[in-house]
């Protein structure tokens, strides 16, 4: 194996490969990248098991500079391969697989041999019919991801509540994470043929496989396709494949977990109110008790904090309208301060029903399409 | 004490306080005595004899007769069985002995609340301020050696002074039936002339040490710099420092937090199934979360033990990042420790759910009930089972 190419356009799809690879892995040749030159161009994978990341680079793209003088396949070490590629002098590189599998990578004057591994030990990816596949819009499906993503749990003491619930049904995506203390739901539409409308899709995807994907996703890319088998996904844009295993065992039904009611309902500013929860916290990190307490009246809403250790805060918070009933109720600012920020700058409703009953957060202007749901903290 | 820009003051005496320090008198021991008089000055070692448990057991107490022995408590059955071969082995009463402790309390009670339990048979009491409004902490540690005495026939002996530190030296100086007062004037002459392994946190491995430092007896020790006793014995020469000087500001602390709250079950019948074991993991963490709930606390790591059949005995924890209150989380927690390291095949003798770093219950955080449906899918399955 034999070529030569630009260093900054193969620099950019080592990066995206190597998200998949951990360093930490218990099999040895999954640490490695593999590299496979043919006559349309550089195919590279890594993988860490649980994620897959194939990239690839065509020779036909002008802007690559991709020649191949010799096809062929090899293994690196992907941690120091990937330093070499970054610090090489020269805007191209060559990479070229010598005797006994030592890879030698050459710009201008530097010139490094390493070691390589038959690539005929790496396992194989797994194939996936791409018959049923279906299209996302890339940036809506970026935003889905991260505004679920944090509420999903990092405890691996109940593992399916890592990973998000995506169903498709109806030409919609519905997302779905939590953690039993808080819910991120988000719906999309989606475009699809009167054939794949019939079909119903519900899986979990491990929510650090979907913050991986949102990582490698260009902004320049319009539309990402995605394909679904029983225990895996595969994300496909032009020249990057991304698979993810799914996780096993039945998702709760949270649909019946939002409230339908409202008993009290605010419209803040997320920002103004993500700057109030955030002062209230400070003394509450400090605590041993993470709450804060909020009391909505008609004329006048009042956060507060209270950690004995520490000390007090009390603050008046701005707010753009109110309605319904007087309420009390504490909660952790954390899961407050996460869903806030995962709406940005706009306008939201809180909704209460209760000072012991989930409260929701909504964009002001209604819809469904997005809601954070928290449950309050039950103080004695 | 100067280190680096900062000069320390000398820390400062507080002699404000009265503090008793209660010890009943080999307490196992001379219950044992009174229920049997037949038992009255022959050598009594609380444990099971040797020769039934093959060697297992370990003293809890032993009266003073036995003591001349060289009998402790602590000290393997065994061993006691070697050092005194015709020692009267009684297995322990407990439900017995905590009987007469809650009675001994209830003497306490009448001068103070200000009550710190250290175990069945020791306990602190402030009386700087009492109900019986009496000035003299000695003549209450006289009275209340005097009621116990009337009221369960057994001897204790009381040390009396200004802090906790100091009464528990001194109920130990004068023993059985002994009564020490070390009024604050007293203190540094009593601490100094006292052997290095008398102050509290002096093991084995610090006393050789002390030793080696040619530190043997409170004057050595006071002699040394602060500087010195940290840079030798970190936070403990800090302490002694004090200590030696007659400084522990230490509190009674009549509620003492509990850290952990569990429950235990032994099987007459050695379980060899799954099932059974899980059916019983359910049971306790219905029991534990009872009683976390009767006490008002929560916490967030949940143990379990498991004693096989060979009396091979192991614990499993699981720390979680919030609190565990809920009764089906509870089991869930225990269920997978018991799939993370049960070994079926070996069969259960003995259970056991605790739940630790324990929390008052001020607060809790409502969980989604996500779960609900499939809980009471599984109760459904157990009860057909």
């Amino acid at each position: 194996m034999k070529f030569t190419i630009k260093r900054t356009a193969f620099l950019n799809r080592l990066a995206d490969v190597q998200r998949a690879i951990s360093s930490r892995t218990t099999i040895p040749i999954l640490t490695g990248i593999k590299i496979i030159a043919d006559r349309d161009g550089l195919t590279l994978t890594g993988s860490d098991s649980d994620i897959s990341i194939e990239a690839f680079i065509p020779i036909e793209e002008e802007s690559n500079q991709l020649e191949i003088e010799e096809t062929g396949a090899i293994v690196l070490q992907a941690r120091f391969f990937n330093e070499i590629v970054r610090k090489l002098p020269e805007e191209t590189m060559t990479v070229e697989v010598l005797d006994r599998f030592q890879t030698s990578i050459t710009s201008a004057s530097a010139s490094f041999t390493i070691n390589g591994i038959d690539a005929n030990n790496y396992p194989h990816l797994p194939v996936i019919d791409e018959n049923e596949s279906f299209h996302l819009p890339v940036n809506l499906f970026k935003q889905v991801i991260n505004q679920t993503v944090i509420a999903a749990s990092s405890h691996e003491s109940r593992p399916i509540l890592t990973g998000i619930n995506i169903v498709i049904e109806n030409e919609q995506l519905l997302a779905v994470a939590t953690d039993s203390h808080r819910l991120s739901q988000r719906v999309i539409p989606l475009s699809m043929t009167p054939e794949q409308a019939q079909k119903t899709y519900n899986v979990v995807i491990p929510a650090k496989s979907l913050i991986e994907l949102a990582k490698t996703l260009e902004d320049t890319a319009e539309t990402i396709e995605m394909m679904v088998t029983e225990n895996q996904v595969l994300f496909k844009t032009e020249n990057l494949y991304f698979y993810s295993r799914l996780l096993e065992g039945r998702y709760p039904d949270t649909n019946r977990l939002i409230p339908d009611q409202t008993a009290t309902s605010v419209e803040f500013d997320a920002h103004t109110l993500l700057g109030s929860i955030e002062r209230a916290s400070l003394l509450s990190h400090e605590g041993k008790n993470n709450v804060v307490k909020l009391s909505v009246n008609p004329d006048r809403i009042k956060i507060s904090g209270n950690s004995p250790e520490v000390g007090n805060v009390e603050e008046e918070v701005a707010f753009k309208s109110m309605t319904g009933e007087s309420i009390d109720l504490s909660f952790n600012p954390d899961y407050m301060k996460d869903a806030l920020r995962a709406f940005g700058q706009m306008d939201i409703k809180v909704k209460f029903t209760s000072p012991v009953r989930p409260f929701i957060l909504v964009p002001a202007a209604e819809g469904k399409e997005f809601i954070q749901l928290i449950t309050p903290v039950r103080t004695f | 004490m100067d280190i680096g820009l900062l000069h320390f003051d000398e820390p400062k005496r507080d002699t404000s306080r009265k503090i008793i320090h209660v010890d009943m008198d080999a307490f196992f021991a001379s219950v044992e005595e009174r229920e049997n008089p037949n038992l009255k000055g022959k050598p009594v070692i609380i444990a099971r004899h040797p020769k039934e448990t093959g060697g297992k057991g370990v003293v809890a107490t032993a009266n003073y007769e036995a003591r001349k022995y060289g009998v402790h408590s602590a000290m393997s059955a065994q061993r006691a069985f070697e050092l005194c071969p015709h020692g009267q082995f009684i297995p322990g009463h407990f439900d017995l002995y905590r009987a007469i402790s809650a009675q001994v309390r209830e003497v306490f009670r009448r001068y103070t609340d200000m009550i710190e339990p250290l175990s069945l048979d020791e306990a602190y009491l402030d009386v700087t301020s009492n109900k019986m409004g009496l000035k003299s902490a000695t003549l209450i540690a006289q009275r209340i050696q005097r009621e116990i005495w009337e009221k369960v026939h057994l001897t204790s002996s009381a040390g009396v002074s200004y802090n906790k530190f100091i009464a528990k030296l001194a109920s130990d100086f004068h023993k059985p039936a002994g009564l020490t007062v070390i009024p604050p004037e007293d203190a540094l002459q009593f601490l100094r002339e006292l052997p290095i392994e008398k102050f509290y946190g002096v093991g084995k491995k610090s006393l050789e040490k002390m030793h080696e430092l040619n530190i043997f007896t409170g004057e050595d020790l006071y002699q040394r710099s602060e500087l010195e006793l940290i840079h030798h014995f970190g936070k403990m020469g800090y302490s002694l420092y004090r200590k030696v000087r007659g400084i522990d500001n230490a509190p009674v602390q009549p509620f003492r937090e509990r850290k952990s709250i569990g429950k235990e079950d032994t099987y007459h019948q050695i379980l060899r199934t799954e099932p059974e074991v899980i059916a019983e993991l359910r049971k306790l963490t219905v029991k534990v979360q009872s009683s976390l709930s009767k006490n008002q606390k929560h916490g967030k790591t949940v143990v379990i033990k498991i004693r096989y059949a060979d009396f091979e005995t192991v614990t499993k924890r699981m720390t979680l990042p919030h609190y565990v209150r809920d009764k089906e989380e509870l089991f869930f927690q225990a269920q997978n420790l018991w799939y993370e390291i049960g070994m079926i095949e070996k069969g259960v003798r003995l259970l056991g759910v605790t739940v630790t770093g324990l929390d008052p219950l001020t607060f809790e955080n409502i969980v989604l009930p996500l779960w609900e449906a499939e809980a009471s899918n599984k109760e459904i399955e157990t009860e057909n089972d």
